[in-house]
């Protein structure tokens, strides 16, 4: 346990899944976090604009990306007994049904503190034509013990 | 009690911006989180990791049992809070996030929430409310505690 904390180094690259986005994601999302916006579900409202923004059509829930983000890490960090203790994320562009996206971290910095250690990564979320999607940071903690 | 799918069902009701106060708590209801709701959750966004779905790959697990994954509090937001809630208003965009874990949430927790609007401002002719969130399991132990900005619709 715990051996990847000495084997990572800043650079160090985690690869998500690819995550191909239909309506009927977005609509089984609706259902999971039951976050029934109509932003995501009404193309006739989506129709309209938004103060300054225009959608054109019902968006993919922007807490997939965090969903899929925190996926990514996780699988990462569990394999090695290591925490996912933060994660922060914007969204920069709207992902619609026919888009795939997939995240992608990169080990910023790491940390020893009086109790335990830690790996920072920056966070971006690309689409099918490479445009980044949603961006974030995370922190993963690797205790010296195990935690439960 | 079925949950209101309908977003529009008591929109009247919810707070706008202007009458959003910072600094005030939000009303919020407790909600048992249960293995079918992590597990279709985890589902939605493709994390099959056996943490979430085998029973006895957790058990021997650093948790000692089922856990949900850290992002849960996606499926908590609308759960623990009620229809007249502003985080339902139709159009409320969700403009990021930062949030940070302390323990997991498992099967069978009774979950609560504290929450409130730390600020609001306008920006670039938008409307920002920036809210507060903290989770608790049923010994008043903190799952995660977040914060979000969001972009109202009035």
């Amino acid at each position: 346990m715990n051996d990847l904390f000495s084997a990572i180094d800043v650079g160090s690259r985690v690869e998500g899944s690819q995550f191909a986005v239909t309506r009927e994601t977005i609509r089984e999302f609706c259902d999971a976090s039951l976050d029934y916006n109509p932003l995501h579900l009404d193309d006739e409202y989506m129709k309209g604009s938004f103060g300054r923004t225009q959608f054109g059509g019902i968006i993919m829930h922007g807490m997939t990306n965090f969903g899929l983000i925190t996926r990514m890490i996780t699988d990462w960090a569990h394999e090695w007994g290591a925490i996912q203790r933060r994660l922060e994320t914007r969204w920069l562009i709207p992902v619609k049904p026919g888009d795939t996206i997939q995240p992608f971290a990169t080990v910023k910095s790491m940390k020893t503190t009086d109790e335990s250690r830690w790996a920072v990564l920056e966070i971006e979320v690309l689409n099918q034509g490479g445009e980044k999607v949603a961006q974030g940071e995370a922190q993963v903690e690797f205790p010296v013990r195990e935690a439960a | 009690m079925e949950f209101e799918t309908d977003f529009w069902r008591d929109a009247a009701e919810r707070k706008s911006w202007d009458a959003i106060v910072p600094g005030e708590p939000r009303e919020t209801v407790p909600y048992v989180l249960t293995l079918e709701a992590i597990q279709k959750y985890c589902r939605a966004v493709g994390d099959m990791h056996p943490l979430y779905f085998d029973e006895e790959y957790a058990k021997e697990s650093v948790y000692g049992g089922l856990i949900a994954p850290p992002s849960i509090h996606i499926l908590l937001m609308f759960s623990c809070t009620p229809t007249t809630d502003w985080m339902r208003s139709p159009g409320t965009i969700n403009a990021g996030q930062s949030w940070t874990y302390n323990i997991p949430a498992r099967p069978g927790d009774t979950i609560s929430l504290q929450a409130r609007a730390l600020d609001k401002f306008i920006k670039r002719d938008r409307l920002f409310v920036i809210h507060d969130n903290v989770f608790f399991n049923q010994h008043g132990e903190v799952i995660c505690s977040g914060r979000g900005w969001t972009i109202r619709p009035n």
